[in-house]
């Protein structure tokens, strides 16, 4: 076997989050010679997904200023709690996006036969908070009406709310065409709540369902990406099958199909190595001259990496937290026939929390709940992933917003919390960089669902390497390879 | 291989390769999927998974083999390999000592990362090599290392009983003469509990409980460029 130093490598990698890992898909038939190195120890770079014992090993390197775009990462365990399982029992997810299915990652999934080694899960419903009335009243849950059948039969909302709803609806679902364009342009760079309460007399309480729906994290969507995320969410409804929008990879999401996506690259040929940085680079030439710290040296016409120098732009704080119990009222299937959902969303609008001080909460809260048939948690406990922009209270307001969902939990007693992690995620450059011999990816999205502007630095990239034979038709587009589908394949 | 009376019922089960690189692994599978051999075969390039059946009297075990594609040398292999996997295939090359050292490692990997029932086989190839193999249907048992002309470093003494303390399955194997290589796989498919087995299902599929198959969301259905969308406004 050839030694690294000897080759003259056409593509090196750094790092294996989505970007790179999906750089590695688009090449694995390439017959281009490609080292995929990562600094860490794991797969999935800031997309990865730990069991809990991985989670103590990263929470230390990022609380000790290693952690890249994350920061002031903790762990907290309630004393004398027998309730965890064990540590690999768990499948932590660092970026736990929700995949529309209209999103082109999972044509490109499909069209390079890497879906095949992937289990998806439905999203369920998305559910707004609502803060009891009265202090002697539970606070509850309400669900959004996302299509039109539900629209009609939920209880939830008015007659004329009703008549809104499904106006917006069809309005969105073409709202690029003529008349409804000439409606919503002047409102294009201003609030999408704006649009909703001049165009359509929404109340407050619709523009929030509607606002929700976008996921956006600060609540405050202009009306030209808010409509571009609606429109993703109708139109992604019932494409895999009835009552569901999206999808989550079983076993911690993205982290699951960059591990796929390098699996494919090496099936072609491509040589892994975890736990091996970039110690110095030097570029003469052509050809770029990378110091691993393993301590090799090695030539490569092209270095791909990952960008993550922050930028001034908001970052987000999480809160991820086991629970002792399964939440079986919030993953049943709303339509017949659908798949049983692992997932569902929970938004806090901003205003609905208030702090001890009394203070009201600035941004909303998205609570992304996940049942044990994500496989990142054992059966009759839960995850639940908090996200709220960074702001000196968010600690504290994701705190009171796991308590708050937890006391609209009718079922048996109120679930305790096994586990707590909260770290920052900080915002990165949103440009990649193209020198040379050497491609800087962006640092990847902060938003709850995945978007699709993450694949477009993957095909530039993939052009950069290619170079003349790069071919477009073929980009991502794969033939199965030996053995994957036999003569008698047969679905019993 | 195929039996075409009565049918019998049919399971997938995801098997594993595992242990230093040219050792014969693929060569093994090759011999066992192909029945075929290859001298001087290149590094692992090219096969996500092979499949592969095996008739037992009262059912069949169709096997999905997965390769380490290489991600083995550097120690990089992804917990996904793992996953669900209910059988391991743990390779040794009999003539090269350190290669059963690689070999425990591995095997304690297993142990640490894949599930708990999963069924390991230790198998040393390349009987070929000594004396006592070259698959002439002899007894590898009790065959002694220090024949002349033979170039086992490893007794079948030492890698049986590590493999008795460890509770693994046992095999001296040559993928060139194609000496027990069947049985390694029968036997594998028959220390898998019939507890653990479900129906045959697709390639990459998971094994975990029945209940998920209601929940499996197909991307490869129909998936129809003008489906209702979503209101049906």
């Amino acid at each position: 076997m050839e030694s690294l130093s000897d080759t003259l490598w056409d593509v090196v990698i750094c790092g294996t989050g989505l970007q790179q890992s999906l750089l590695a898909l688009a090449l694995s038939r390439s017959d281009k010679k490609i080292l995929h190195i990562d600094p860490n120890e794991f797969y999935g770079g800031a997309e990865a997904a730990f069991s809990l014992q991985d989670t103590e090993l990263w929470v230390n390197r990022a609380s000790a200023g290693s952690g890249g775009l994350f920061k002031s990462a903790s762990i907290a365990k309630p004393e004398g709690t027998t309730g965890l399982s064990a540590s690999r029992a768990y499948s932590l997810a660092l970026a736990p996006q929700l995949i529309h299915a209209r999103s082109t990652l999972l044509s490109q999934l499909v069209s390079s036969r890497a879906y095949r080694q992937v289990e998806f899960l439905a999203v369920g419903s998305f559910y707004i908070f609502k803060p009891p009335q009265e202090s002697s009243q539970r606070p509850s849950l309400a669900r959004i009406p996302s299509t039109r059948e539900e629209v009609f039969s939920t209880t939830a909302v008015s007659a004329k709310a009703k008549r809104l709803l499904m106006k917006f609806m069809k309005f969105v679902l073409d709202y690029e065409s003529s008349p409804q364009l000439e409606v919503w342009q002047p409102f294009a760079d201003a609030l999408l709540t704006d649009l909703l309460q001049q165009e359509f007399k929404m109340d407050a309480e619709l523009q929030t369902y509607i606002v929700t729906l976008t996921l956006s994290l600060d609540g405050k969507i202009s009306t030209k990406d808010g409509l571009a995320a609606i429109r993703r969410h109708l139109s992604s409804m019932g494409v895999y099958g009835p009552g569901f929008a999206a999808i989550y990879p079983k076993w911690g999401g993205l982290s699951e199909i960059a591990q796929v996506a390098c699996r494919a690259g090496a099936v072609g040929g491509a040589v892994y190595m975890l736990g091996t940085g970039i110690k110095e680079t030097e570029t003469a030439e052509g050809e770029v001259k990378i110091q691993l710290t393993s301590g090799d040296t090695v030539k490569t016409r092209m270095l791909v990496r990952a960008g993550d120098s922050a930028s001034d732009e908001m970052g987000i704080t999480r809160l991820v937290a086991v629970i002792g119990s399964p939440l079986n009222s919030l993953f049943e299937a709303v339509v017949e026939g659908a798949p049983r959902p692992a997932v569902a969303v929970i938004a806090f609008p901003a205003g609905s929390l208030s702090t001890v001080s009394g203070k009201a909460s600035e941004y909303p809260v998205y609570l992304s709940a996940h049942s044990s048939d994500t496989g990142e948690c054992p059966a009759h406990q839960s995850v639940l992933y908090l996200t709220t922009l960074s702001t000196p209270d968010a600690n504290a307001t994701l705190n009171l917003a796991l308590d708050a969902f937890l006391g609209t939990i009718t079922e048996g007693q109120a679930p305790s919390v096994l586990y707590r992690l909260q770290y920052e995620q900080l915002a990165g450059s949103q440009r990649s960089q193209s020198e040379a011999s050497i491609f800087t990816f962006p640092a990847p999205f902060l938003s709850l669902s995945f978007n699709d502007s993450t694949l477009q630095p993957v095909h530039e990239a993939w052009k950069k390497v290619m170079g003349d034979a790069a071919v477009e038709a073929d980009y991502m587009t794969f033939a199965d390879r030996e053995g994957a589908v036999d003569d008698d394949d047969v679905y019993e | 291989m195929a039996d075409s009376n009565t049918p019998k019922p049919s399971s997938s089960v995801k098997l594993v390769l595992l242990g230093e690189a040219a050792v014969g692994k693929s060569s093994l599978v090759l011999r066992f999927v192909n029945n075929d051999f290859q001298e001087n075969k290149e590094p692992t390039i090219g096969a996500a998974f092979l499949t592969q059946k095996c008739n037992l009297p009262t059912r069949t075990i169709k096997f999905e083999i997965w390769d380490t594609a290489g991600q083995e040398r550097f120690a990089s292999l992804a917990p996904m390999y793992y996953r669900n996997a209910q059988a391991a295939l743990v390779v040794y090359d009999l003539t090269k000592p350190t290669s059963l050292i690689k070999a425990k490692h591995w095997v304690a990997e297993l142990q640490r990362q894949a599930s708990p029932g999963i069924v390991i086989a230790l198998v040393g190839n390349k009987l070929d090599l000594t004396s006592d193999g070259a698959g002439s249907g002899g007894d590898a048992d009790g065959a002694g290392a220090e024949d002349s002309g033979d170039a086992r470093k490893v007794t079948t003494e030492e890698a049986k009983t590590y493999a008795e303390e460890e509770g693994l399955l046992f095999f001296e194997t040559s993928a060139k003469t194609g000496y027990n290589v069947t049985e390694v796989f029968t036997a594998i498919a028959n220390a898998i509990p019939e507890t653990s087995l479900k129906t045959a299902r697709g390639p990459g599929a998971s094994h975990t409980a029945g209940r998920t198959e209601e929940q499996r969301v197909n991307l490869n259905g129909p998936r129809d460029p003008n489906a209702k969308e979503g209101c049906a406004c």
